[in-house]
Order: structure tokens, then C-alpha cells, then sequence
């Protein structure tokens, strides 16, 4: 019980302040992508996915906040490394087919 | 006698939990990079097909409602159950809203007989056919996640209500909203991938 008392509460305006910079940002990728950026347009569009997924895993989900156990911390990077490994070994399967 | 609990054993079963799902995602996100790699613009054709402004709606919807979902947790550790309610049903209606939407989206699709196997997509490159593949079953299975979640979060309505999700005991709510945000990135993923490829 006592544990679940420690938990980190955020403030609301964080949220909401988040919520703002997630609606910016969706507004960003809607008019990067009527702008025709050519080959560009894929990277911009997935970086700005990727900034967006990471502040709803850090403030939403608060993995900002648990500090206590490392595995917080490495478990994200981790699965994106197992994920990137097994795009790259398709790529390179496909490319030299 | 106090109940025992463990929040920290439970929240990290929920999140390995969230992290088979991304593979689960992840492996479709896979295909679809290289499909695209191989038909660039058989999925620039596509992708035309589809209804931007509708997916830009329906993003805006899924992050409003994350944001409900947080403030419904907040309201909860604060001890105001009235309002975590009332943001629980906010997240509530907003997902009803999306499926709605996605049920629009596709009846259109259908009605245009563009469906997998239909006879209209099977006259088309080959390119097109997998892209509406990839459409149908990413978009499909991101919407089953959303109508779980939507059950998920009913339940969570009525515990609240029971008082069973309260200030000192809030886990259940904690980690269905860690599923709710997850599928919220997922569509954050999807909507570039899909509505907006130039």
C-alpha cells in the first residue's frame, strides 16, 4: 500500500502543456508533408513521431519518473535496438536477393 | 489484515506486457518498410486514396483522450473520484468517437470496393493491393486494441464507482492507462505511415 502512496504524481498543467506541444507537433507533420520534401519527407515525419512517442512515454506514462528501478530506463532503448537489428537484417536480406 | 500488494511487481508485468506488444506492432511496421521500399509509388497512390483530414481528426481524438486518461490518474491519487470519473468517460467517449470514425473511414473504402481480395483492388499493381493489405490489417488490429482498451476502461468506470480504485490502491487504473497511451503511439506511428506519404 505504502508503495503506491510514493508513486510521482505530475502536476495537471504538465500534462496539459504536453498535450499542446502533442497537437504543435501533429500540425508540424500534416504541413511537412503537404510542403513535398521529396525523399526527406519519411525521415521528418518519423523523427517527428518519434519526439511525440517519447514525450507521451516520459510524461503520460511517466517513465520520466521511475527512478528507482534501471530497467525503466534501459527497457525502451532496448526493444528499439531489437527492433532496428531486425529491420536492418531484412534490409539487408531484401537488398541482396 | 492488509491485503498485500505488489504496485512495483505489477507495473513492470504491464509493461512487459507493452513491450510484446510493440514487437507485436513492430514486426508489421517491418513489412511495411520493406513493401514500401519495394513499391514507392504504389503506396504514394495509395496513401493518396485515403482520407487525410479524417486521420489527422482521429489523431488529434486519440491524443485528447490520452490526455483525459492522465487526468483521470491524477484525479484519482488526489482522491477526487468524482472527477477521475468524469475524465474516464471523456477517454471514453473520445474512443468511441475514433472507432466511429474508423468505422466511416472504412465502410467508405468498402463502398468503393476496395476491401482485401475484392475484385476492383485485384485489377490494380500489385504494389496497391499489399498496400491495402498492410491498411487494413495495421489499422484493423490497432482498432481491436482500441475497443480492448475501451472494455478495459469501463471496468475501471465501475471500480471506480465501487470505490475499488481509490487514493491508496490505484494500480488497475495506473496500468490500463499505460495500455491506452501505448496504443495512442501506435496510431501516432500509423497516421504518417499511411495517410501522409509524399
Amino acid at each position: 500500500m505504502e508503495s503506491e502512496r510514493k508513486s510521482p504524481v505530475v502536476k495537471d498543467r504538465t500534462y496539459v502543456l504536453v498535450w499542446v506541444g502533442l497537437v504543435i507537433l501533429t500540425g508540424i507533420t500534416v504541413s511537412v508533408a503537404g510542403m513535398n520534401l521529396g525523399r526527406w519527407s519519411v525521415s521528418v515525419v518519423l523523427i517527428i513521431a518519434a519526439i511525440k512517442s517519447g514525450l507521451v512515454l516520459n510524461y503520460f506514462m511517466h517513465l520520466k519518473y521511475e527512478k528507482r528501478i534501471k530497467l525503466f530506463k534501459w527497457m525502451i532503448p532496448g526493444i528499439l535496438a531489437v527492433l532496428i537489428l531486425f529491420l536492418g537484417l531484412t534490409f539487408f536480406d531484401v537488398a541482396f536477393r | 489484515m492488509e491485503e498485500y500488494r505488489d504496485t512495483t511487481g505489477s507495473k513492470i508485468g504491464m509493461w512487459l506486457f507493452l513491450l510484446s506488444e510493440i514487437l507485436l506492432f513492430g514486426g508489421l511496421f517491418i513489412l511495411y518498410s520493406v513493401y514500401r521500399f519495394k513499391n514507392p509509388s504504389a503506396f504514394h497512390l495509395g496513401a493518396e486514396e485515403l482520407n487525410r483530414p479524417f486521420g489527422a481528426i482521429n489523431t488529434l481524438i486519440l491524443i485528447t483522450s490520452s490526455l483525459t486518461m492522465a487526468l483521470s490518474i491524477s484525479s484519482v491519487k488526489r482522491g477526487d473520484r468524482k472527477w477521475s470519473l468524469i475524465f474516464l468517460m471523456a477517454t471514453l467517449c473520445l474512443g468511441f468517437v475514433f472507432l466511429g470514425n474508423k468505422y466511416f473511414e472504412w465502410a467508405g473504402k468498402i463502398h468503393h470496393e476496395i476491401y482485401p481480395n475484392s475484385p476492383r483492388l485485384l485489377e490494380r499493381d500489385k504494389g496497391e493491393i499489399l498496400f491495402y493489405g498492410l491498411y487494413y490489417s495495421m489499422t484493423g488490429l490497432h482498432g481491436l486494441h482500441v475497443l480492448i482498451g475501451l472494455v478495459v476502461l469501463f471496468i475501471m468506470g465501475a471500480l471506480i464507482l465501487k470505490g475499488k480504485v481509490n487514493e491508496a490502491h490505484f494500480i488497475p487504473l495506473e496500468n490500463s492507462g499505460l495500455y491506452w497511451h501505448l496504443v495512442d503511439i501506435i496510431w501516432i506511428f500509423l497516421f504518417p505511415l499511411f495517410y501522409l506519404i509524399t
